[in-house]
């Protein structure tokens, strides 16, 4: 997969676990968003997206340390700019 | 002034040593069953139920009636007992209140149960109190109080606050970005909680919380990667990490993932040869339903016994997939899923991750007329939601052709 679609099944992923919430997706990968703080993600939400992101991509994002914001994600999986 | 007894921030609950004795004072009524709204009519229901000293059960606030049914109570849930009328004018009486009601009261708790429906164990004062220290050292404490209420450690901690009149913020199912201005603003000095609950709050905190002295982990497998984060966040702590069942009560305690077996309870414990950690009988709670072997109770956990005599949890034994904690038996789940009409079959596991220790996965075969897959889904979830509590509900649904089987009929448990 190259960089554009990781960062779509990203987006595509946070959004399916707000939808489950009943919470509003999001449009864009605001790299300031915090997981816990803006989009109100318990740990079982966490939990999911580690795992549908280490599924997709092997990577285990929480492997060094507790992760929360979006531009930290996205550096764990090497997607940053 | 009297004493702070619980600050409920969700729910705008704020009460004293004192209200809570009035509002003691002015039950006249009591369910056998107990399943209480709020955690502070859960505690009101506990303690007027021990200073009563009657048998009661305890269930959580938040299960549905198919769970209920399942736990297959065998009371009658409305049933209710009247209370003789009690005066509580201060904390002397209210002690002594609790000394007499002590010697008689029982109070029933469900395991999570292995296979089949959960199992009701009886727990009395002195086995729920086993590890609570009173004194003037403990005077002052704080507690954030952050396990389910209407579970074993719950009630653990409620008893050490209790006993010491210790103010109790609870922090359970509180907002997590509020949780660390609790700590800073009420003065917390411990906390007893889940490693998923520290995982999930610790990173929260901006600055470190000087006031708390002591930090206990207990529930899941100890996990050392999370030392450095506590000790960031709470640097004047000591960390203890505690192994405790519904069965027993607490049964050890360890600075580190090592648990020292205390000399005078060396008796009460035994290592089968395939690693499994037996529990005496005379340690545990009270319970016609739990099986034993002889005298000796199978705890399901496997444990390595080091040179110093020390053990150390390697795993569990049977299928119970711990979530954060919880321990779910994954043929609930999949018994409520396939209770759909749409559903063929259903295999549920757990999947390692670093937050929760597990998340539950589902494999789902439906029945060829179905089109829609991702109307299936949310038909799912909707279900599930209604009727399970959400550490049950898997949260990645896999649709698959067939459910692997071992040869005896039985799902393949990874």
């Amino acid at each position: 997969m190259n960089k554009e679609n990781i960062k779509a099944f990203l987006l595509e992923t946070i959004n399916k676990i707000l939808k489950k919430k009943g919470s509003k997706p999001i449009e864009t990968l605001d790299e300031g968003v915090s997981l816990r703080n803006d989009l109100g993600f318990d740990s079982l939400d966490l939990a999911e997206l580690t795992v549908r992101i280490e599924d997709e991509t092997g990577i285990d994002i929480f492997e060094k340390g507790i992760v929360d914001k979006i531009s930290e994600i996205m550096e764990r999986i090497g997607v940053n700019e | 002034m009297s004493k702070l007894f619980l600050i409920d921030p969700k729910r705008g609950i704020e009460k004293t040593y004192h209200e809570f004795f009035k509002d003691i004072e002015n039950i006249r009524f009591i369910n056998k069953v107990i399943k209480a709204s709020t955690p502070y009519e859960v505690f009101l229901m506990l303690v007027r139920s021990l200073i009563e000293g009657i048998v009661v059960d305890l269930l959580d606030s938040d299960l549905s009636e198919s769970e209920i049914q399942r736990l297959g109570i065998d009371e009658d849930m409305s049933a209710q007992i009247s209370l003789k009328s009690v005066s509580v004018p201060d904390s002397e009486t209210f002690f002594e209140l609790i000394k007499a009601g002590a010697k008689s009261w029982k109070i029933g708790l469900y395991t999570s149960g292995t296979t089949g429906r959960p199992k009701k164990v009886y727990h009395t004062f002195a086995s729920l109190t086993r590890n609570v220290k009173t004194g003037d050292k403990y005077a002052d404490n704080v507690w954030a109080f952050a396990y389910n209420p209407t579970h074993v450690a719950g009630v653990q901690v409620f008893f050490q606050a209790l006993m010491n009149e210790n103010p109790m913020i609870y922090v359970f199912d509180m907002e997590k970005s509020e949780i660390p201005n609790a700590f800073y603003n009420y003065g917390i000095t411990n906390i007893s909680a889940t490693p998923t609950f520290y995982r999930t709050v610790l990173a929260l905190f901006d600055k470190p919380v000087l006031s708390v002295t002591r930090v206990t982990l207990g529930g899941e497998k100890y996990d050392p990667n999370l030392e450095n984060e506590i000790k960031r966040v709470f640097p004047n702590a000591k960390i203890t990490n505690i192994y405790a069942s519904t069965e027993a009560g607490t049964l050890l305690t360890a600075n580190q993932e090592y648990f020292d077996i205390p000399e005078d309870r060396k008796n009460f414990f035994k290592i089968a040869e395939d690693g499994e950690l037996l529990v005496h009988v005379d340690y545990l709670g009270e319970s016609t339903e739990l099986v034993l072997d002889g005298e000796w109770y199978h705890t399901g956990d496997i444990v390595e016994l080091t040179e110093e005599g020390k053990i150390k949890f390697i795993g569990r034994k049977n299928e119970m997939i711990n979530v954060g904690g919880y321990k779910v038996n994954p043929n609930e789940v999949e018994e409520e899923i396939k209770k759909l009409d749409f559903v063929l079959d259903a295999y549920v596991y757990g999947k390692r991750n670093q937050v929760t220790g597990n998340i539950l996965v589902a494999e789902v075969v439906l029945k060829s007329n179905v089109e829609n897959l991702q109307d299936v889904e949310t038909a799912i979830y909707r279900h599930l939601q209604n009727n399970l509590q959400s550490w049950k509900i898997p949260r990645i649904i896999k649709f698959v052709d067939e459910v692997k089987l071992t040869r005896t009929g039985k799902k393949v448990r990874r």
